[in-house]
């Protein structure tokens, strides 16, 4: 009953003007950060916590809050409609919201993402209310073996994403793996692959490379189809939107990636784009049509926003639970608290309900705003998809120049970008799938570091003594094992018909 | 050990890289010459990759061992570097067999490779011109290379690109766009 009082007072307190004012201006400034490649969740939440020191605690954490939740969603409107993932976790959202818009649906694309990004968010937002504090206990007690065996899990959903190219898409994940271990060793200290130049010293920055393998390998495939004629202009078609019952077909997806998504979002380091690509692993092999994943099916769509969106509500179970940082913008989060004299932990719930409540409400209440901004925003977002290639192609250029550049204002990340695009390009044409790499990248690091700090606590062995981890292992060999021997299948059936 | 220590920093890595690039070389000509010059892209990308590995490799060799009860830095990059080749051989020996597709076909490659020549130009003018100069030049070259004419939009767009670049990552974001070596030496 304390809970529900609580979370009557926290929706009181957003009756006033400010707490709107702020939900609605950090939906606007989320949706913005999340679009624009380069500019990540973390990013934005950082550039807006300076404006909050004169502001009140809740205001501030109600603002940055919203900015965080609508972030996560505004990173699919350049990934469905020109291929362009403004977050990392967006890259899934890409793999079948571009060729919807390829397919001349961009409004199934978008309209998919905005639907999955709300009821994510929202029942992300339900469990942090709920359960934060035991799910924040179950967490922290993991062991490196077990962080370990999750990444390896993440790492098998290469078998799937392949398909018949799963040899191409391990390898992929290898160079990306290998491109992660690019820098200084963060255990040992010890220089890797460097080549002695200092800009290398802390690897390859993500970013960058998504834009690159993402955005540029799409330019240059495009400008390869080009003919250069005048006069060849887009044709202006009237956008379809999903139905209602559409929507209602993906809900056992969206409701499955939502809970996945906020249960992989409470792992510290693990975060939105590890939800994602799990959450699409899992639609894609629970679909009756595996085969049109990849092609433009909203499934695909649905499983990655409702995953991403609802790792928000997953990262700040530890936050406000027990003060740990899960992620870079969660992080940001713990700072602009203290800047408040607020020291987040379980005392927090018995000392502050009102923050904590306040911003529970201001959660939901942000999700409901997006759904609004969002419906209104998609006939402007869908108007991309019309402009000419001449003019397109040259401007996806130049914001992702722009993108890269604002990452650390490094002319070596935009010189790496344009080497990851081209690399995207060439490797795209022979077959090689370019989300390998990204998931090497994202993953390399997690699995790497609880790897030998695992070893270090038990030796090689803890692996196989810890149930948890045997258990994530066994799932991981499964997860790598059946979409290789169902394809298997396909091709035996395929050759004797 | 010594020509391993060797290969791996210095003169010696270039002098590694350099026969890497000529035995990609020699496969892509060979392959070329062969029955299964319709494969030779499928043949040359493993071997690339294992050329990429070999090199990561030889470098990994020169690292410093982790002690009995660690894992030293070179243990988890030398698994990725086994799993690629191991893939790698998988590949090879399927475009050889002829089980992989041919080689898809070339599209308008001048396009490609002009405008990324173009980019990478963009990126040396920026440092010299600055963000601003270089970006007007960009797109409308850009646009105006890809047979585009409507003056109005390539003029606002632009217009449109730089004030936002300049309000949102200048102004909001503190993003330092560059002021240009030339610019700064003109104007101080």
């Amino acid at each position: 009953m304390d809970l529900l009082s609580n979370l009557i007072t926290g929706f009181g307190y957003l009756a006033g003007i400010q707490p709107a004012v702020a939900i609605v201006v950090g939906v606007i400034l989320g949706i913005l950060a999340g679009a624009m490649p380069g500019l990540s969740p973390s990013m934005g939440v950082a550039l807006l916590v300076p404006f909050t020191y004169k502001l009140s605690p809740q205001i501030s954490l109600i603002l940055l809050g919203s900015i965080y939740i609508a972030a996560n969603y505004g990173g699919s409107i350049t990934a469905v409609t020109i291929n362009t993932p403004g977050t990392p976790s967006a890259v899934v959202t890409s793999f079948d919201g571009y060729p919807l818009t390829k397919m001349g649906k961009p409004g199934v694309g978008l309209g998919t993402s905005l639907i999955a990004s709300t009821v994510g968010g929202i029942i992300g937002t339900i469990i942090l209310i709920f359960f934060s504090v035991p799910l924040a206990r179950l967490a922290v007690k993991l062991h490196p073996a077990e962080y370990f065996a999750l990444a390896i899990f993440g790492l098998a959903t290469v078998a799937s994403l392949g398909g018949k190219n799963w040899a191409k898409a391990f390898i992929a994940a290898l160079l990306g793996l290998l491109i992660n271990t690019v820098g200084i060793d963060p255990i040992s200290g010890v220089q890797r692959f460097t080549f002695g130049n200092y800009k290398l010293f802390d690897g390859f920055a993500l970013v960058p490379a998504l834009i690159g393998l993402f955005a540029l390998s799409e330019v240059f495939s495009r400008m390869e189809e080009y003919k250069l004629e005048k006069g060849v202009e887009a044709k202006f078609e009237k956008a379809n939107w999903p139905k209602f019952l559409d929507y209602w077909k993906l809900k056992f997806t969206i409701l499955r990636s939502s809970i996945l998504g906020t249960l992989i979002g409470i792992f510290p380091g693990a975060g939105a784009t590890i939800a994602a690509f799990l959450s699409y692993d899992v639609a894609k092999k629970s679909s009756k049509h595996p085969e049109t994943f990849g092609k433009g099916n909203p499934e695909g769509v649905a499983a990655a926003e409702a995953a991403n969106s609802s790792s928000v509500g997953g990262a700040l179970v530890p936050l406000l639970a027990l003060g740990i940082p899960g992620s870079a913008t969660t992080a940001v989060l713990i700072g602009a608290l203290m800047i408040h004299d607020i020291n987040p932990g379980p005392l927090l719930f018995v000392e502050r309900p009102d923050i904590v409540y306040s911003l529970f409400a201001a959660l939901l209440v942000a999700n409901a705003v997006m759904l609004v901004l969002g419906l209104w925003g998609s006939k402007l977002w869908i108007k991309v998809t019309i402009i000419p290639k001449k003019v397109l192609l040259p401007s996806i250029l130049a914001i992702s120049i722009i993108g890269s550049f604002a990452v650390h204002y490094s002319f070596f990340d935009v010189a790496s970008c344009i080497g990851f695009g081209i690399a995207g390009w060439l490797l795209k044409k022979y077959g090689f799938p370019a989300a390998p790499i990204v998931l090497g990248m994202v993953l390399g690091k997690l699995a790497e570091t609880n790897f030998r700090r695992a070893v270090l606590m038990g030796g090689y062995r803890v692996f196989i003594t810890r149930p948890v981890s045997v258990i994530l292992l066994i799932l991981a060999v499964a997860s790598f094992a059946v979409p290789l021997m169902q394809n298997r299948k396909n091709s035996q059936a395929e050759k004797q018909q | 050990m010594e020509v391993v220590k060797f290969l791996g920093k210095g003169p010696g890595l270039a002098l590694l890289l350099g026969i890497m690039i000529a035995v990609l070389g020699v496969v892509i000509f060979l392959a070329r010459r062969s029955s299964k010059k319709e494969y030779t892209g499928r043949i040359t990308f493993p071997v690339l990759f294992m050329e990429i590995a070999f090199v990561f490799l030889i470098i990994l060799l020169g690292f410093k061992k982790g002690s009995a009860n660690t894992v030293g830095p070179e243990v988890v990059p030398l698994l990725w570097i086994i799993g690629i080749f191991a893939f790698s051989i998988i590949l090879l020996v399927k475009a050889l067999l002829g089980h992989e597709e041919k080689d898809p076909e070339w599209g308008n490659i001048k396009v490609t490779i002009t405008y990324i020549l173009f980019t990478i130009l963009y990126l040396i003018i920026m440092q010299y011109l600055g963000y601003y100069i270089s970006t007007v030049l960009f797109l409308i070259g850009g646009m105006y290379y890809l047979t585009y004419r409507n003056w109005k939009v390539m003029i606002s767009l632009t217009a449109g690109w730089l004030v936002f670049s300049y309000l949102a990552f200048y102004k909001l974001l503190y993003v330092p766009l560059p002021q240009g070596k030339l610019i700064s030496w003109i104007f101080g």
